[in-house]
């Protein structure tokens, strides 16, 4: 038997998905690639969670059409859940609460396991005090590509306790291409570079750039997008009738949630 | 008064060692090309992996390709794997595989539209390719000059590229495509997609992932029968291409052949 043990993980990826798309789903896999290779984790898990509609970004469709989509694109994997919660809270979370919601959660069903005591209370007592101690043999680690990384920079885009936790107290995976630099950019904040060992960063060798964009760009000028997307998705969008030049202007004059909340607060 | 189209079928030539999702984009963006021009109307797509007397290092048995090419298709309602070309004795000029499907093509649209076809709509067949092809006219040996002259001149070329220049310079550099150059359509994927069969066959050796890179029954056809393996990337690997060895001994012959 092994002297190591093995760090179960959960990867998370937040975000629009508007629509998801192969590279999304290709996020997970080389992100569970990487992470295996180390021989340190086993990535038991994979949970997409579309941001939801007060989030406000410009062309950002309804969350059921979102989840729906994701949902479809996602019935051939074994491993890659959606989740609903975020889309369904009735304002826009901070992507640390939704980090922390479904640790919670992740560790309660590990309790449940471990468990045999049903007795309510004790159960819940034992979750708060697991929520300030880190367990160390399962992990949530957020996933997503090096936009989101950077725009650790974009002021008032994120609050500093928030980077803090999530790169702290858990981990982040981050998909990357040759043009952009995620050593740099971590090597020039103070606090990335604190919790760098974190911080996994996973090179695309072969780009893949299908963006969400791009797809919404196609589909509203009648061009195909088939083997860019799952044929299921492809076929719910036409059913639907969805990425119009309407669509696409939809929040075209209004602040983006984060920057709405944040600006004018003062920094940490 | 609305002007008619003409019937245009596209063929991809290639190892398809295995075929990818970004071979069957490729048809679909050129497809979407050529039917915006206003001149064509795309009525079908071929694909016809190459035999294995091509002699291709890491090049899998032709009766997987073709097999793993239909198992991808099987959602397609106008692009279909052709098998002729991978099971003649002996690799086949791209022109004579062009012939081939074009002699097909009119025969098929003499007989469903009667001898009344205006000669202007008779049906073409274009070659469809990556950026890269363009460049391989370059080297020495690897195409015969007239081959090259009928099969832009002739057929003519959709060259689907990734939104850099190279194609067009490639023309460019050319007497001969420049020459030709209505007859070469350019397409453009904006989408900076690197998937290559390369890099696919790179994954299944490291055993990596490729799911999403190509359709997942592909995936289980080459796991059913173990192919891409640190062995089937060895294949050929001291042999000399077919074509350079063919054309080598050959005179050159005239068009009538």
């Amino acid at each position: 038997m092994e002297g190591h043990s093995i760090t179960k993980v959960v990867l998370l990826a937040c975000g629009s998905f508007n629509p998801i798309t192969n590279m999304h789903m290709r996020m997970f896999e080389l992100a569970r690639d990487h992470l295996e290779d180390t021989g340190q984790y086993k990535v038991v898990r994979g949970i997409i969670s579309p941001v939801g509609d007060a989030y406000k970004k410009k062309g950002l469709i309804e969350a059921c059409h979102r989840l729906e989509m994701t949902r479809l694109a996602t019935e051939s994997s074994d491993w890659v859940m959606v989740d609903s919660w975020e889309s369904l809270q009735p304002e826009w979370v901070e992507t640390a609460k939704v980090v922390r919601h479904h640790y919670e959660e992740l560790l309660a069903a590990e309790q449940n396991i471990d468990d045999v005591d049903t007795i309510k209370y004790a159960k819940k007592r034992r979750i708060e005090e697991n929520h300030h101690k880190d367990r160390d043999d399962l992990q949530l680690m957020l996933l997503c590509g090096a936009d989101v990384l950077e725009s650790f920079g974009i002021p008032n885009m994120w609050k500093q306790e928030d980077i803090a936790e999530i790169v702290g107290h858990h981990g982040l995976v981050c998909i990357t291409r040759s043009n952009s630099d995620p050593h740099k950019f971590i090597h020039q904040s103070d606090l990335l570079w604190k919790y760098r060992k974190n911080i996994h960063i996973v090179r695309e060798w072969v780009t893949n750039d299908i963006s969400a964009t791009h797809v919404r760009r196609s589909l509203r000028r009648g061009q195909s997008v088939r083997y860019l997307l799952p044929d299921s998705v492809i076929h719910y969008i036409k059913e639907h009738g969805l990425y119009s030049s309407e669509s696409e202007q939809k929040n075209a004059d209004v602040v983006l949630a984060p920057l709405q909340r944040y600006t004018g607060a003062s920094s940490s | 008064m609305a002007a008619r189209r003409v019937p245009l079928v596209l063929l991809a030539c290639g190892s398809f060692n295995p075929i990818t999702n970004q071979h069957m984009r490729l048809f679909e963006l050129a497809r979407d090309h050529m039917h915006s021009t206003g001149q064509y109307q795309v009525v079908g797509g071929i694909v016809s992996p190459v035999s294995d007397s091509y002699g291709k290092q890491g090049l899998v048995l032709a009766k997987h390709r073709v097999a793993m090419a239909e198992l991808a298709l099987q959602s397609s309602n106008w692009v279909t794997v052709d098998e002729w070309e991978s099971q003649q004795p002996d690799w086949t000029e791209t022109v004579v595989t062009m012939r081939y499907h074009y002699g097909r093509i009119l025969k098929e649209y003499e007989r469903s539209v009667g001898m009344h076809n205006n000669s202007d709509l008779s049906p073409q067949l274009k070659l469809l390719c990556g950026a890269d092809f363009l460049d391989t006219f370059k080297i020495p040996g690897l195409w015969r000059d007239d081959h090259v002259e009928e099969l832009v001149g002739h057929f003519g070329l959709v060259c689907v590229s990734r939104g850099e220049l190279q194609p067009e310079r490639a023309v460019h550099e050319s007497d001969l495509l420049s020459y030709r150059r209505h007859n070469i359509f350019h397409v453009r994927e904006w989408v900076k997609n690197e998937t290559s069969a390369t890099e696919v066959r790179r994954a299944l050796r490291r055993g990596l992932s490729v799911k999403y890179l190509l359709p997942d029954s592909v995936i289980e056809y080459i796991h059913r029968h173990n192919l891409y393996t640190e062995d089937s990337e060895m294949r050929n690997k001291s042999a000399v291409l077919r074509p350079l060895v063919k054309q080598a001994q050959e005179p050159v012959k005239s068009l009538d052949d």
